[in-house]
């Protein structure tokens, strides 16, 4: 295992369009776009009308920088979490399966499930290592800002991580459905909108810093489903199909 | 003697309904060389891909250095196991080296540098897989292959796709490979099978035709003359067919089947009994093409 993840890590870094792609969009979604809404939203508050009845328990109390740090920034740390390892999962997985490069892995001594666990866990790695520093960058600055205390940033980290395994985790169900990198992006499409619909529904239905633990769990559930299903369906022939 | 290989009633049908193995059973001895024919189809691919692991037999066993695919112990087997994949992609981000590197540690042993030096591999150590020109990409399998020294190669069509030139390097190279190594050679090359191996296992449809060495193989046949005649090869033919044989005409010769290489001098003195000139007649040694053909026709 400790072999064929040290190929992946290795593959992976050698490919400028995978990692161009997995760290230019996290560079847009947790750098670029949110720092300057940011410092807007800690200049000038903006106060938005009351929803009839209160709104739903999320959008309740929701004044000036709180909107930016309880819905929007949580919302792309979430998408930004989903999206790397999902554009890693297109190079790793499928472009292999497309190549028929899978074919030289067969004839050598190892099993299917060390073959995809390790392109799982260089995913994994991946989505953590850009994911992790540039979500740091933006929390600096939150944290600097004083728009929100050190510990109620830090709780971010949980959807994050949270995002990044649900993400990993489809992965597999990619490797089964997509034969090719047109596909892998289709499918990555149909894959991700429940998991956003579900993202929002939880950020705006659950109100106060709880709403990132019961999105973390959520996402770790959708991720764990993902993984059962996947290890249950997949074989060699499958893959090798 | 103990079987390296050996498939037990083996069926394989795909998800599309497609039976690549029909109740295939055969196994082949430690030290054996075999090789596996068929016609497109057959179950060839199929049964290398059951003895690797990477395919579950429908019903049946297939066993390899007397374990299973689900055994615990198969991973053991596999690394005892050198295999070359028919055709397979090649990555463009790893170089020759790279590759071989993750061959010796997924199998635990090896020297590079010797199998670099053995295939010609040398001036192509930093050039990427899929860089490498035909011949050099199946050096490179076979190199990959034997690096760990294995007890059982597994060849899917070895020299498939390769110019002349290339695959008589290839040829000479699994020659040496070969030696004192129990193989099974997967091919459509009837030459290659004959050079390479002593037995044959011919598949059809999923089923074993036949599973004995070449040499039985041969002596099975009715043996060949090639005759020629100062007369036309019509007058040849014709005086063959009086004596109730059917010839095959090739260019000015007969090509008649005796029933033993003894009746030759009998059938010869009644031809010039007839009046045929008979000036050559040349015992004619039973191809494997010839052997497949009768064998996949019957």
């Amino acid at each position: 295992m400790r072999i064929l993840l040290g190929k992946e890590l290795g593959q992976l870094g050698r490919s400028r369009a995978a990692l161009v792609s997995a760290t230019l969009i996290p560079l847009l979604l947790l750098v670029v776009v949110p720092i300057p809404q940011l410092i807007a939203f800690s200049k000038a508050p903006i106060n938005f009308p009351e929803l009839p009845g209160g709104g739903p328990p999320g959008l309740q109390s929701l004044r000036g920088a709180d909107f930016f740090v309880q819905l929007l920034y949580p919302l792309l740390v979430t998408v930004c979490g989903m999206i790397v390892p999902s554009l890693a999962a297109s190079y790793t997985i499928v472009s292999e399966r497309e190549r028929r490069t899978l074919e030289l892995l067969v004839a050598l001594p190892v099993r299917l499930t060390e073959i995809l666990f390790a392109k799982l866990l260089s995913i994994l790695i991946l989505g953590v290592v850009v994911t992790v520093p540039l979500f740091a960058i933006t929390a600096t600055v939150v944290v600097i800002l004083g728009v929100a205390p050190a510990a109620q940033v830090a709780l971010l980290l949980v959807p994050l991580l949270s995002a990044v395994v649900c993400s990993t985790c489809l992965s597999l169900l990619l490797t089964l459905l997509a034969r090719d990198f047109r596909t892998a992006n289709n499918v990555n499409g149909i894959l991700f909108f429940p998991v956003l619909t579900v993202t929002v529904t939880v950020l705006g239905g659950v109100g106060g810093s709880a709403r990132f633990v019961v999105l973390g769990v959520v996402l770790l559930a959708i991720g764990a489903a993902a993984l059962v299903a996947g290890a249950r369906w997949i074989t060699f022939e499958r893959y090798l199909e | 003697m103990a079987s390296a290989l050996a498939f037990e009633s083996v069926t394989k049908r795909y998800r599309n309904g497609v039976v690549a193995l029909d109740g295939a059973s055969w196994s082949i001895p430690v030290g054996a060389r075999t090789c596996l024919l068929g016609p497109n189809g057959a179950g060839k691919s199929t049964a290398i891909r059951l003895l690797e692991g990477a395919l579950r037999p429908t019903s049946g066993s297939v066993t390899l250095l007397e374990t299973t695919p689900d055994a615990p112990d198969y991973p053991a087997a596999r690394r005892r196991t050198g295999i070359v994949p028919q055709s397979p992609g090649m990555y463009a981000d790893l170089s020759t080296d790279d590759y071989l590197t993750l061959v010796r540690r997924l199998y635990g042993r090896g020297d590079v540098a010797r199998v670099i030096e053995a295939f010609g591999l040398a001036p192509y150590r930093r050039t990427m897989l899929a860089q490498l020109s035909g011949g050099f990409r199946r050096r490179l399998l076979l190199a990959a292959a034997l690096l760990s020294e294995p007890e059982v190669l597994l060849l899917d069509e070895p020299t498939v796709g390769l110019d002349p030139v290339a695959a008589h390097d290839v040829h000479a190279f699994l020659a040496t490979a070969m030696r004192g190594r129990t193989t099974l050679l997967c091919t459509h090359n009837l030459a290659e099978a004959e050079a390479l191996c002593d037995d044959v296992v011919i598949l059809r449809a999923g089923r074993v035709l036949l599973h004995e060495p070449l040499a039985e193989l041969r002596a099975r046949v009715a043996p060949r003359l090639r005759v020629r005649a100062r007369q036309p090869v019509a007058s040849l033919v014709a005086a063959l067919a009086r004596r109730g044989l059917a010839a095959d005409i090739d260019g000015d010769a007969a090509i008649v089947s005796v029933e033993a290489r003894g009746a030759a001098p009998d059938l010869l003195r009644a031809l010039l009994g007839e009046g045929i000139d008979v000036f050559e007649a040349t015992p004619l040694e039973p191809s494997l093409e010839q052997l497949f053909l009768d064998v996949v026709r019957s």
